[in-house]
């Protein structure tokens, strides 16, 4: 494997596997996204992508192989305050969206700052403001998550995990559970991000955003990744067969 | 006007009239002069003494020892449903064998125990605190009370998606922290119908605590009885049940419209 940058990626996972029971999910997964890369995963469900993004924020302990995520070494992390330290640097947006229903959108941005990070609230207020104009969703501040349309609540969350100021956002199939006309406002809120260099690992089934968007995309199935490269060569010259029978289902 | 509303208004005349037949039924033609013997004993029955001077028996006592229970049954079922869901075996499984046992001893049994279990004073910090029988009334229907509140907690919080908890700690809240910011805020709602109900029970259940000696309504009614005779027990047994029915049936009430809130409002 040659590696065309000579900084160290932000994101590395060497052998990582997985199971839950007998079940196996993870089969030695490698996978390495460098920093301000976006990086599509695809695959069949069931095939472990949701699992990796889980793995690589702390959320699912792995049984053996090593995540690194800048300086932290995610397989060893043990204490509390080193899962917070991680999750600082990693958000993660879920394909049910999981706002916080019980609070205002001004709340769900600002909670975890404030309360988490011990951030000042005037200052984590003001830059929730910014964040909900980024996504365009300014004059929504009080609503509350049920007052909004699905892809409005996606917005929330992505700004919600924007506004932990991280290194790298997880996308967890985030525009699977909307409606067909609500999905390009989410992605072009992604594009937005990809394109300042944030660095984006996203599981999706959008084929022709991964196209669009990635700079390297991951095929995996049964737990491991089958083919691997830059999105061009992967949708249009595959190599693999099981790549090849996914395309065609698919596309 | 609501189904609840019709509810509570045919309950409010049709029990007390049920009642008013019975005590019809059973004194006859003495039905008017038993009335004027009992009128008196009102507000010995209501407050444990003759003249309203003061409000220490009775059934202002059912209720003092009911809401001093309930108070202390939230705090310490909160704390056992915690144990309860906690991730540690070393505090689950206490927390639910103490849970169990306490949830299937019955009421009366725990009274009795509590009564030659505790000592008449204790010392906390050098102060002398004495155990009167309505302390120990409390205290012992209060056990009881916390391990069906820790069910109702254990409940009200599992029935929050996972979600929650997965998008909570993404962003670095902690087991304790995503508790109390996220997921008990939003299990007390669906917690409150249940607490109701479990308050209803433990209100009718301070009928019980005559055997400790506490100065309770049922204490007062027998020692009424002793006094003017059996002629009157079954007016005086009837217009308790009335008192515990009028406390109580406006709960139920209420209970039921805001379970039907819950069930249809999104917070």
């Amino acid at each position: 494997m040659t590696t065309t940058s000579t900084t160290k990626p932000l994101i590395e996972m060497r052998d990582v596997r997985k199971s839950f029971g007998t079940y196996d999910v993870l089969n030695g997964i490698a996978l390495d996204v460098r920093e301000g890369g976006v990086v599509c995963i695809i695959g069949p469900s069931g095939s472990g992508k949701s699992t990796i993004l889980r793995c690589i924020n702390g959320l699912i302990p792995v049984n053996s192989g090593t995540i690194r995520v800048g300086d932290f070494a995610v397989e060893a992390m043990k204490t509390d305050r080193e899962l917070i330290a991680l999750r600082h640097q990693v958000a993660m947006v879920f394909q049910q969206y999981n706002l916080f229903p019980h609070r205002t959108v001004m709340q769900n941005l600002t909670m975890a700052p404030i309360q988490v990070l011990k951030e000042n609230p005037a200052d984590v207020r003001e830059r929730a403001l910014k964040l909900l104009a980024k996504v365009r969703l300014t004059g929504k501040e009080d609503a509350y998550p049920s007052q909004l349309s699905g892809g409005q609540q996606q917005r929330v969350a992505i700004a919600r995990a924007l506004a932990m100021q991280p290194r790298v956002i997880l996308f967890d199939e985030v525009t699977a559970a909307l409606d067909p006309e609500m999905v390009s406002e989410v992605l072009n809120v992604i594009r937005d991000l990809a394109g300042e260099g944030m660095t984006c690992v996203l599981v999706t089934h959008e084929m022709r955003f991964a196209q669009e968007v990635a700079d390297e995309v991951f095929f995996t199935d049964r737990g491991v990744i089958v083919e691997r490269g830059p999105p061009k060569q992967l949708f249009q010259s595959p190599n693999d067969p099981r790549l090849k029978d996914f395309l065609d289902k698919v596309l | 006007m609501s189904m609840q509303m019709r509810t509570f208004i045919l309950g409010m005349i049709g029990v007390p009239a049920l009642l008013a037949l019975v005590f019809l039924t059973v004194y006859g033609e003495q039905a008017g002069a038993i009335i004027a013997r009992i009128l008196p004993r009102v507000p010995m029955l209501l407050t444990g003494s003759a003249d309203f001077s003061s409000l220490e028996g009775g059934f202002v006592a059912n209720i003092l020892i009911s809401l001093w229970s309930m108070a202390i049954a939230i705090v310490t079922g909160a704390m056992l449903g915690t144990g309860l869901i906690a991730r540690s075996a070393f505090v689950r499984l206490p927390s639910s064998l103490v849970m169990n046992l306490l949830r299937n001893s019955p009421w009366l049994v725990v009274l009795f125990a509590m009564l030659y279990l505790l000592p008449f004073e204790i010392e906390i910090f050098g102060f002398t605190v004495s155990l009167s029988p309505a302390v120990k009334a409390v205290i012992g229907l209060a056990l009881p009370v916390t391990a069906n509140i820790a069910e109702i907690f254990r409940g009200g919080v599992q029935a929050i998606p996972s979600g929650q908890w997965e998008s909570a700690s993404s962003l670095g809240y902690r087991r304790l922290q995503i508790l109390r910011h996220v997921v008990i805020p939003q299990a007390l709602p669906l917690m409150v119908p249940n607490l109701m109900t479990m308050y209803s029970m433990l209100f009718i259940g301070t009928s019980l605590v005559v055997v400790t000696g506490a100065n309770d309504v049922l204490s007062v009614a027998r020692t009424i009885i002793a006094v003017d005779g059996d002629a009157v027990a079954t007016a005086i047994y009837i217009f308790v049940l009335l008192l515990f029915f009028l406390f109580c049936f406006p709960i139920a009430i209420l209970t039921r419209r805001l379970e039907h809130r819950v069930g249809t409002s999104h917070p």
